[in-house]
Parts: structure tokens; C-alpha cells; sequence
């Protein structure tokens, strides 16, 4: 894709996101019983869903759930991941081979089922659902830190600032992170979009955001019974969602 | 031969320990079999009770061997929601995704490979970069919104399937398969692209390399180039890419399930959560490590059968 189009869907995004309630939008949840299912008028642009609410505002407010809860926790697995990983490879030895074994153990867990739980026994909390996110999606992360660290760590300037005594933290932040930083960022940015999917399918199946939240995953799972009568609460919805996932993963895409 | 026994050794303890894990998790939760049952209505004086005619007063360390001790000898257990043996109403789900994925994965990986192949191959033909843009379109978005788009296409606009499945839990395989083609073409859409950008990186490399250059300038046939020479050496990483969402097709089709109503066992864990019955949610956790840790310990052996590189280091 070309990457001006990605920067600009990217900037619609963030700008929606942030100014959506300072926008003259109709409320999210004001129900107009005279005009359900609605195709486009001059009072809603892109209609209305079954209970009348407005289309375009519901959808242009519908990112900011997810991007919220995303960001927290992709911050969270950021921090975790490329802590675990790079201090891994920089450790050696058996405290490597332990972690490794971590990271092996925690890519396993079954992760939909998981969070599926954990969103039915505590609750729509989004914090509650950063932090379980932020936990599920520092292993992969933590993988590739922890690889790309290896490799670094064979090559002669690193390890000629080890022999002049660098270790720990400083070998870290003085040589390591400087270095791996553009292969870590990228998988950090991936698993910026799964976290978004992940949620929006929890909301899909009514375990993340709760209704009248206008949220997109929500949005669609309401409307699809309604989509012959009304295609475009379904697909507004879904052209957001799809817009933001595939700007997002065309930023990092190195072919 | 020392590394396969030490992968199985680490296969087998991830999996008691990720298995114990998951069973004092859920047991930290909050409710039991005996909430679930008797919801908000039932009085305390009922609910111990139950607990006490089911044991769950016991501690958890009692009851924690027990239960290993009946799944080592296959029994799953007794869901007290739904009166009913956990095996009876695990395992005819267990088929029903298993059918699906089946045939999802064979409408996605042999198609995978082919296309990954000839897009590898022929890198400025235009159809191979329609097939590559799709295929990456459908491994981006999430899984609801590939179901509703072929929802909408090829159950409405048109109408060739089915779109809800209407079948019970325990239907016959002949009359579950008409309703299978919705949510395994979902499916295999979500899938595909895994394998063949995998197999089409492979081939991308493996065409520059000097024994298919040798290949070439013995002026063997393009056609046996591309399948005596440059498919065996590509094909390693896509067993791996393989097992992975083979792994996935038979445990993470809780979005696709839910959204077609086909009653396999994504679809029975969200029921099972929704009623908080912990007897069921339990074995469903165990089969998707069993099924992960099993698909990464194949795709080990395989790619060591298949890669002669490898063979090599092994004796």
C-alpha cells in the first residue's frame, strides 16, 4: 500500500479518535423510534441501526474502546516483553534457558479462552482487560527481543563494550536497545493490532466493551441481523475496524 | 535421537504443569458447579448443600487428585450444571470441530502451497498478486468480519449455503456437512495466507541458489526445476506454519463458531463460560495445550524427516 494513503487513514484515526466528542455528531445512544434501520438521509449521513441511534456517530466514536484498551496494553507487553527477552540473552546460562522455557510456556496458553474467562468472571473492567492483554501479548515480543538480542551480542562491539566492563542495565540500554529497537518496534506493532482484534472480538461475543457502548465489534454483532434491511450499519463498522487494522500492519510490512 | 526424547520430556511436563496450572486458576475464580447450578436463587443453606453432596469442600490439593486421577483414567468428569458426564458432552464436539477443520484445512493448505509456489515463482504475474492482496486481507481482518462479508455474499446476495447451522450437537456427519462449507471457508480464508507467504518466501530465496541455478543449466525441464527441486527444499518452514493453524483451526474457532452457530467446541466453550460451568471449561483448556504442544512436537519430527540439512547434524 502506498505509505501516504497509510498515513493518511492513520491520521483520520487518530484525529476521530480524539476529537469524536467535540465533533457536532447526534449522542451515541439517542434512540429515534421513528426512524429504525434508516438508509442514508440528511439527519443520519450512514442511517441508523435497529434502535434508531445514528450510524456515523456510533461508528466514529467506536475506535476510541479499543484503542484505549489497546494501548495500555500493548504499553504493558512492551515493557515486559522486551525487559524479559533482552535481559534473557544478556544474562546467558541457565537464567537464559529458564526463560526461554517461560516465553515457551506462556506462547502456549491458549489465549482466546483464556481472556474469554477472565472477561466473564471480572467483568467489563478495561483495566482489568489491558492488564490481562498486556500479560497474554508479552510473550511473542519477549521472543523476538530475546532473539535479535542474541544476535547482537555476537558482534564485535558489543562485545568489546562487555570487556570493558559494561553489564546489565547500561550493556542494555548503551548497546542492546539502541540496536534492536527497530525489530522489536515491529513486533511490537503487530501485536498492537492483535490486541485490537482480540477485543473487538470479545466485544463481537459480548464479553468486552457492554452495550450501548458504541464500540466496533459490538456494532457489528448487533447489526448483522439486521443486514439486509440496513447494509450499512453493518458495514460502516467494519470498514473502520478493517481501515485502522490494515493501515497499522502496512506501516510495519517490510515488503 | 537425545533431543527428541528431551522435546518430548518438555512436551509432556508443559503440559501437566500448564494442565495443574489451569485447574487452580479456575478454581481461584469466583463461583463453582454449585453457583453455577443454582444461580442467583439458591439460598446459602442450599448451596453448601450441594457443595457438600459434590465434595467441593474439600481442599484443593483433595480435590486436585482426584481429579488427575480420573482424567489419567478417562474420566472427565460430571458437570453439575448440566447434569451430565463431561466426556458426553466433550467429545461429540470435539468431532464436530474436528470435521471443520478438516475441511478447512483441506480447501487452505494444498491450495496454499500451490499458490505459494507458482506466486514464488512467478512474482509478476497478475493474478498471483490479486490471490497474494486477498490472502493477506483475509489473515489481517478479524474473523467476524470475514464470516459477515461471506455471510453477506454467499448467503444472501448469493444464496448457495446455508447461513445458520440448525443441526443438534450429535447430528450424523451427512447431516452436518451442508452446513460446514460457511464457517470452514471462513476458516481456511483466515488461514491460507499463513502458508503460502511462507511458502512463497521460501521459494523466493531458494530460486537464486546455486543447485537450482545447476538445475536450470543442466537444462532440466522448469517444470521438474519447480517440483523435483524447488519444492522439497521450501517446503520445511510451511510444515511449521502448518501445525500452527492446524493447531489453531481445531482450538481457536470460538469467533467462527459462535457467529455460524455450529456447535463444536469453540462454541460450547462460551456457552460453557457464559454458564460458569468450570467441570466443562476445564477439559477444553487441556485439549487445546494437548493439541498445541502435540501439533509443534509433529512439525519437529516432520521438518527433521523432511530437511536433509538437518538429517545430517542428527547422526
Amino acid at each position: 500500500m502506498n505509505k501516504r494513503i497509510v498515513y493518511c487513514v492513520l491520521g483520520f484515526h487518530a484525529v476521530v479518535a480524539l476529537l469524536a466528542p467535540l465533533l457536532p455528531l447526534a449522542p451515541t445512544d439517542e434512540q429515534d423510534p421513528g426512524a429504525m434501520l434508516q438508509g442514508f438521509s440528511a439527519a443520519h449521513w450512514l442511517g441508523t441501526d435497529a434502535l434508531g441511534r445514528d450510524v456515523l456517530s456510533r461508528a466514529l466514536h467506536g475506535g476510541r474502546p479499543s484503542l484505549v484498551i489497546a494501548l495500555l496494553a500493548t504499553a504493558l507487553a512492551a515493557i515486559i516483553g522486551v525487559a524479559l527477552g533482552s535481559l534473557a540473552a544478556l544474562a546467558g546460562g541457565w537464567i537464559d534457558e529458564a526463560l526461554a522455557r517461560l516465553i515457551d510456556f506462556l506462547l502456549a496458553a491458549p489465549t482466546l479462552i483464556l481472556l474469554l474467562l477472565i472477561a466473564s468472571f471480572f467483568g467489563h473492567d478495561p483495566f482489568i482487560l489491558s492488564v490481562t492483554l498486556g500479560l497474554m501479548y508479552a510473550a511473542p515480543i519477549a521472543r523476538v527481543a530475546r532473539g535479535s538480542t542474541q544476535v547482537l551480542l555476537a558482534r564485535d562491539f558489543v562485545r568489546v563494550a562487555r570487556l570493558q566492563g559494561g553489564r546489565g542495565v547500561n550493556l542494555l540500554f548503551g548497546e542492546v536497545l539502541p540496536n534492536v529497537w527497530r525489530v522489536v518496534l515491529t513486533e511490537i506493532t503487530m501485536q498492537f493490532t492483535w490486541i485490537i482484534l482480540a477485543f473487538s472480538s470479545l466485544s463481537f461475543l459480548g464479553l468486552g466493551a457492554s452495550p450501548p457502548t458504541p464500540e466496533w465489534g459490538l456494532m457489528i454483532a448487533e447489526a448483522r441481523s439486521y443486514m439486509t434491511i440496513n447494509p450499512l450499519s453493518v458495514i460502516t463498522p467494519i470498514v473502520m475496524l478493517a481501515s485502522l487494522v490494515l493501515a497499522v500492519q502496512a506501516l510495519v510490512d517490510r515488503e | 535421537m537425545k533431543n527428541l526424547a528431551r522435546r518430548v520430556l518438555f512436551t509432556l511436563g508443559a503440559f501437566v504443569s500448564l494442565g495443574v496450572l489451569s485447574f487452580l486458576g479456575i478454581d481461584a475464580l469466583p463461583g463453582d458447579g454449585c453457583t453455577a447450578l443454582l444461580g442467583r436463587f439458591g439460598t446459602d443453606a442450599k448451596i453448601a448443600e450441594c457443595r457438600e453432596e459434590h465434595r467441593l469442600n474439600d481442599p484443593v490439593v483433595v480435590r486436585l487428585g482426584n481429579w488427575a486421577n480420573d482424567v489419567v483414567h478417562g474420566d472427565l468428569g460430571y458437570s453439575i450444571k448440566r447434569d451430565e458426564q463431561v466426556a458426553q458432552i466433550v467429545l461429540p464436539r470435539i468431532r464436530n470441530t474436528a470435521m471443520l477443520a478438516v475441511v478447512a484445512a483441506l480447501m487452505a493448505f494444498p491450495s496454499a502451497i500451490v499458490a505459494g509456489l507458482l506466486i514464488g515463482r512467478y512474482p509478476h504475474s497478475r493474478t498471483g498478486r490479486a490471490i497474494n492482496t486477498l490472502g493477506v486481507l483475509a489473515m489481517t481482518l478479524p474473523e467476524f468480519v470475514i464470516a459477515t462479508i461471506l455471510w453477506l455474499v454467499f448467503s444472501i446476495w448469493i444464496p448457495i449455503f446455508p447461513g445458520v447451522t440448525v443441526v443438534p450437537s450429535n447430528a450424523t456427519v451427512l447431516e452436518l456437512l451442508p452446513h460446514i462449507w460457511m464457517p470452514a471457508l471462513t476458516l481456511a480464508a483466515v488461514v491460507f495466507a499463513h502458508s503460502m507467504r511462507t511458502m512463497k518466501a521460501g521459494v523466493t530465496t531458494i530460486q537464486t541458489m546455486p543447485f537450482v541455478e545447476s538445475a536450470r543449466l543442466r537444462g532440466t525441464k522448469e517444470r521438474v526445476t519447480l517440483l523435483r527441486h524447488i519444492l522439497p527444499a521450501a517446503l520445511p518452514p510451511v510444515v511449521n506454519t502448518i501445525a500452527v493453524d492446524a493447531a489453531w483451526l481445531l482450538t481457536g474457532t470460538f469467533v467462527t463458531e459462535a457467529v455460524f452457530n455450529y456447535r463444536g467446541l469453540g462454541r460450547l466453550a462460551i456457552d460453557a463460560i457464559s454458564d460458569r460451568d468450570t467441570a466443562i471449561i476445564l477439559p477444553i483448556i487441556l485439549f487445546g495445550l494437548g493439541v498445541y504442544l502435540t501439533m509443534s512436537l509433529i512439525a519437529d519430527m516432520v521438518v527433521r524427516l523432511l530437511d536433509p540439512r538437518l538429517k545430517q547434524q542428527r547422526s
